[in-house]
C-alpha cells in the first residue's frame, strides 16, 4: 500500500510537471508561430532606424584636378521645443550666440512642438558657441554645405547653390542633376541605448565630380588683367575668354562684374551674368575678318587686290558711310590693318549678300554655339530676307548683328586651325569616384564643321598678323611670339536718342598666338571704357599681356628674338593698380569674405586723360665675371664662388665638368652657379700586342 | 465491571541477519552502458552547439557594435579629410599667392626678357633644371 501512494504521488508530480511544461511549450508555439510577424514587426520598430543620407554633391575640379568646388559637412542646428524646458530663456542665450533676432527665435520654437530649425549650415566658430551652451533639447545634424575656396576665380562658369544645395546657374545649374546625387536612406539597428550595431550597407550613389576645361592658373591670369584693364579704363564690364583653338576648349572665361559665388545671393543679378555668353553687343571691325574669309573662300578676291577707299566715305542705297580715316587706295591686307570700313563693304558688295549671309551663318553667328554652359543667346542676325539695302554695307563693318564673345572667339579660332568650327565648352570629363563617365547629349563631342578652306584661314592669319605688326593692333604684338589679330572699336546704341554714340563704344580685341601653329585664341572686350576707348588701345594691350604670361605658362617656344633686353617698358611695376583686397581676406575658414574691389586707380577724383607716365627700367646686367671652374674640386669651387659673393650650387662629385652661367658671363652679387662635378674620363691606353706567358 | 487484563510484556526478538552480499556481482550490460555514454555525448555535443550558437549571435552583436564605431569614425575622418582638402584648396588660391609674393616677399613679375629659355641643354644646364624639379615641394 505505501508503495502504491507513492507511486501515485509521484505519477501527480509529473502529471502537473508535464501540464505546466506543456502550458509554456504551448504558448511559446503560439508567440512563434501564429504572433510571429506581430512581434517581429514591433521588435523592427523598437530596433530599427531609417536614416536618411544627405545627398553630397560632387565636386568641380580644373583640368589639373584643382579643387574649384567642393562641398563638405558643416552642423545645422535644430529644437525640439518639447524638451526644452525655458524657451523664452533659451532664444535668449541663442540669439547672442548666433546674431538672430529673439523674436524670430521665439516664434519658431513656438511654430513646431517636435522640430524646428534653429540655423542651418553653422560655420564651425559658431556652432561651438552653441553647442557650448548646452541647451536641452538643441540638436545638431550634418549637412552639406558648397564651398568654392578659390572664391570669385571662375565664378561665373562654377555658378552658385542656394540653401538646399541646388544649382541656380553656371555648371552647378547645368549639371544640376548628376553633380547631386540621390537622397538615399539607409536602415540601421539600434539598442535600447540607441546605439548602433548592424547599419545596412546602402549601395550609394554618390554625386558626379565634373572636371573643366579650365586652367585654374590661366584663369586668374586672365581675371587679374582684366580687373587691371577695367581699373585702368573705368569701363563699365568687360570680358576675357581664352580658348585652345584646335578643340574648343575654353582655358579661361572672365567677366567683370564679378562675385563671390560663396554670398552670391549677397551679389547682384548683373554682377552674376555670365556676360560671355549672354551679353549681345555688335562687334564691330572684328566682323570684317568674317566678310574677309567669305571673300577669299569665294576667291572673289585676294590679299593684294587694291580697292579705292573713296577718301574715307561711300554711298550704300543712299546712305553715306564714313570710315573713321580717310583713306585712299588700300590692298585688302591693309583694309583689314588698317580697319578701313569702305575697304570692307566694298568687298561685301563684290561677295553679295546671299553669300555673304551662308558664311556669317556658317560662321555660327545667329545660333547658339552649344557651349555647356546655361544663359547662351544666339545673338541677332537677320534673316536675309528681312536685309535692307544698307545691311550688307552695315553688317559688313560689324554693325546690324549681335554677337556674344564666345560666338567671336569660336569664329576667330576656326580661322586659327585652318577653318575648323569647333563647339566650344568648358566640361572635359565627369567622373564618379574613379570611374570615367560617358559625355552624352548636349555636353558630348560633336565633330567640328568646316567653314573655310585652309588656304583661306592661312591667308587669313597672314593678314591678320599684318593687324598686329602694322596695323590698328601694334600694342597686342607680344615679346617672343608672333601674333595675329583684329581689332573692334563698335558703337553703342544710345538708348535716349536711338543712334549710334559717339562716346559710347565696345572696344574688343580678337586674336591668337603663335601663328605657325596657335595655341590660345584671346578676345578681349571691354564696354564703355572712359578715356580712350578704341579697341587697339585699351584691348590690344590686354591681349598682350594675357597672350604672354599664358604662353609662358604654357611653355609655348618662342618663334622670334625677345626685344632688346636692356631697356625695357617697366608696364608690370603697377603698384597703384595692384590689388586692394587685404591679405586677412584669403582666410581658409571665411569664404564669403573677400571685397571684390577694383584697383585704387578707380577712386581718383578726377579722371585721367592723359596714360600714365612710363617707368623705364634699365637693365644694368651684372658686375661680376663668372669664372672658369672646370677641373676645379668642390672646395675650390666654393670657395672662389663665396669670395666672389656668389652663390654655388654643387651638382654630383669629383672635379667641375659643366657650369651655369658659363665662364666669363657677367652676373649680379648673389647670383647662384650651378656646377656640375663628374669623373672625368681616362685616356684610353693602346691595347697590349704581346702575348702573356 | 470487568477489569481489563494487563497485557503481558512482549518479548521482542531482534534477529540479527547477516547478509553477505559478497558473492554477488553486479552484471554489468555494456548495451546500456554504451547507449548512456552515447546519450550523454550527444547531449553534450547538442549543448555545445547551442552554447557556440549562443556565443556567435552574441559576438556577432558585439562586433556590429565595433563596426558601426568603426564606421562613424571613418565618417568623421572623412569629414575632416574633406575640410582640410577645402583649407588646402583655398591656401592654393592663386589670387592669395600672388598677394603673398607682391606685398609680402616683394617679388615682381619677370619681364619677358628675364625668363631665358633652354632650348639644347647642356650638361649643367639639365643637371640645374633636375636639381630644382628634386626640390621643388609639390
Amino acid at each position: 500500500m505505501p508503495k502504491n501512494r507513492a507511486h501515485v504521488r509521484l505519477l501527480i508530480v509529473a502529471g502537473v510537471a508535464f501540464l505546466w511544461i506543456m502550458a509554456v511549450f504551448g504558448r511559446l508555439t503560439y508567440l512563434q508561430l501564429f504572433r510571429h510577424s506581430e512581434y517581429l514587426a514591433r521588435a523592427q520598430r523598437q530596433q530599427q532606424r531609417t536614416i536618411e543620407i544627405t545627398p553630397k554633391r560632387g565636386a568641380i575640379y580644373d583640368r589639373n584636378m584643382r579643387p574649384l568646388a567642393m562641398s563638405i559637412p558643416v552642423d545645422s542646428a535644430f529644437a525640439v521645443p518639447s524638451e526644452m524646458a525655458d524657451e523664452t530663456l533659451a532664444a535668449q542665450l541663442i540669439s547672442g550666440v548666433l546674431n538672430i533676432p529673439r523674436d524670430v527665435l521665439e516664434t519658431r520654437l513656438e511654430s513646431s512642438r517636435s522640430f524646428v530649425w534653429i540655423a542651418r549650415k553653422l560655420p564651425p566658430e559658431k556652432a561651438e558657441a552653441l553647442a557650448a551652451l548646452n541647451l536641452k533639447g538643441i540638436y545638431f545634424q550634418k549637412e552639406n554645405q558648397r564651398f568654392y575656396p578659390k572664391r570669385d576665380l571662375a565664378a561665373h562658369v562654377l555658378g552658385f547653390v542656394d540653401l538646399d544645395e541646388k544649382g541656380l546657374g553656371g555648371i552647378e545649374y547645368q549639371l544640376d542633376e548628376q553633380i547631386r546625387s540621390k537622397s538615399e536612406k539607409i536602415i540601421v539597428m539600434a539598442d535600447a541605448h540607441q546605439r548602433w550595431f548592424d547599419g545596412s550597407e546602402a549601395v550609394r550613389d554618390r554625386g558626379v565630380n565634373v572636371v573643366l576645361t579650365l586652367d585654374e592658373k590661366i584663369q586668374y591670369i586672365a581675371e587679374r588683367e582684366l580687373q587691371v584693364a577695367m581699373g585702368k579704363t573705368r569701363a563699365a564690364a568687360g570680358s576675357v575668354v581664352v580658348m585652345n583653338p584646335t578643340t574648343g576648349e575654353i582655358l579661361a572665361l572672365a567677366n567683370w562684374p564679378k562675385f563671390n559665388p560663396n554670398a552670391a545671393k549677397e551679389a547682384p543679378a548683373e554682377a552674376r551674368m555670365n556676360r560671355a555668353v549672354s551679353a549681345l553687343y555688335e562687334p564691330g571691325s572684328t566682323f570684317k575678318l568674317i566678310t574677309l574669309a567669305a571673300a577669299f573662300d569665294q576667291n572673289i578676291t585676294r590679299a593684294d587686290e587694291v580697292f579705292d577707299c573713296e577718301n574715307g566715305a561711300v554711298y550704300v542705297a543712299g546712305h553715306r558711310i564714313r570710315d573713321h580715316k580717310p583713306f585712299g587706295m588700300l590692298k585688302v591686307a591693309d583694309i583689314l590693318a588698317q580697319s578701313s570700313d569702305v575697304g570692307a563693304i566694298k568687298i561685301a558688295l563684290r561677295l553679295g549678300a546671299p553669300k555673304f549671309y551662308d558664311y556669317i551663318r556658317a560662321f555660327g553667328f545667329g545660333s547658339l554655339t552649344g557651349v555647356d554652359m546655361p544663359g547662351e543667346t544666339k545673338g541677332i542676325v537677320r534673316r536675309l530676307e528681312n536685309w535692307s539695302q544698307i545691311s550688307i554695307g552695315s553688317i559688313s563693318m560689324g554693325q546690324e548683328v549681335g554677337v556674344t564673345p564666345i560666338q567671336l572667339i569660336t569664329a576667330v579660332s576656326a580661322i586659327a586651325n585652318g577653318g575648323l568650327l569647333y563647339r566650344p565648352h568648358v566640361i572635359a570629363g565627369l567622373k564618379r569616384g574613379e570611374t570615367v563617365l560617358p559625355l552624352e547629349g548636349s555636353i558630348g563631342s560633336t565633330e567640328p564643321k568646316r567653314v573655310v578652306r585652309p588656304e583661306t584661314a592661312a591667308t587669313l592669319r597672314r593678314l591678320m598678323e599684318g593687324v598686329v605688326l602694322n596695323g590698328t593692333g601694334k600694342l597686342a604684338r607680344l615679346d617672343g611670339w608672333t601674333a595675329a589679330g583684329k581689332t573692334g572699336s563698335a558703337q553703342k546704341i544710345d538708348p535716349a536718342t536711338g543712334r549710334y554714340s559717339r562716346t559710347q563704344l565696345i572696344a574688343s580685341f580678337t586674336g591668337f598666338a603663335p601663328i605657325s601653329n596657335p595655341t590660345v585664341t584671346i578676345l578681349v572686350s571691354l564696354d564703355s571704357p572712359v578715356g580712350e576707348h578704341e579697341g587697339g588701345q585699351v584691348a590690344a594691350p590686354v591681349f598682350k599681356r594675357v597672350a604672354e604670361q599664358v604662353l609662358a605658362y604654357l611653355d609655348v617656344p618662342r618663334d622670334v628674338p625677345l626685344v632688346n633686353p636692356r631697356m625695357l617698358r617697366a608696364s608690370y611695376r603697377r603698384d597703384a593698380m595692384t590689388d586692394s583686397a587685404s591679405l586677412e581676406d584669403f582666410s581658409p575658414t571665411d569664404f564669403s569674405s573677400q571685397a571684390d574691389q577694383l584697383p585704387e586707380a578707380l577712386h581718383e577724383s578726377k579722371p585721367r586723360e592723359t596714360p600714365p607716365a612710363v617707368t623705364v627700367a634699365v637693365d644694368e646686367g651684372g658686375d661680376i665675371g663668372v669664372p672658369d671652374f672646370s677641373g676645379m674640386t668642390m672646395r675650390d669651387v666654393t670657395e672662389r664662388s663665396l669670395r666672389l659673393g656668389l652663390d654655388p650650387v654643387l651638382v654630383g662629385s669629383g672635379l667641375a665638368m659643366n657650369q651655369t652661367p658659363r665662364a666669363e658671363a657677367r652676373v649680379r652679387r648673389g647670383a647662384k652657379i650651378t656646377v656640375q662635378f663628374g669623373t672625368p674620363v681616362a685616356k684610353k691606353k693602346a691595347p697590349h700586342k704581346g702575348t702573356w706567358k | 465491571m470487568t477489569r481489563k487484563k494487563k497485557k503481558a510484556a512482549q518479548t521482542e526478538f531482534h534477529t540479527v541477519k547477516r547478509i553477505d552480499n559478497t558473492r554477488l556481482v553486479r552484471h554489468v550490460e555494456p548495451v546500456k552502458l554504451r547507449n548512456l555514454y552515447r546519450t550523454a555525448a550527444l547531449g553534450c555535443v547538442v549543448a555545445a552547439f547551442f552554447m557556440l550558437y549562443i556565443y556567435q549571435h552574441f559576438h556577432c552583436i558585439d562586433l556590429s557594435f565595433q563596426l558601426e564605431d568603426l564606421r562613424a569614425r571613418q565618417v568623421q575622418a572623412a569629414a575632416l579629410n574633406s575640410e582640410l582638402r577645402l583649407e588646402i584648396a583655398s591656401l592654393r588660391n592663386p589670387r592669395r599667392i600672388d598677394a603673398i609674393a607682391h606685398r609680402q616677399l616683394g617679388l615682381t613679375q619677370p619681364l619677358p626678357a628675364q625668363m631665358q629659355e633652354f632650348n639644347d641643354l647642356s650638361g649643367a644646364e639639365e643637371a640645374a633644371v633636375r636639381f630644382v624639379r628634386q626640390n621643388r615641394t609639390p
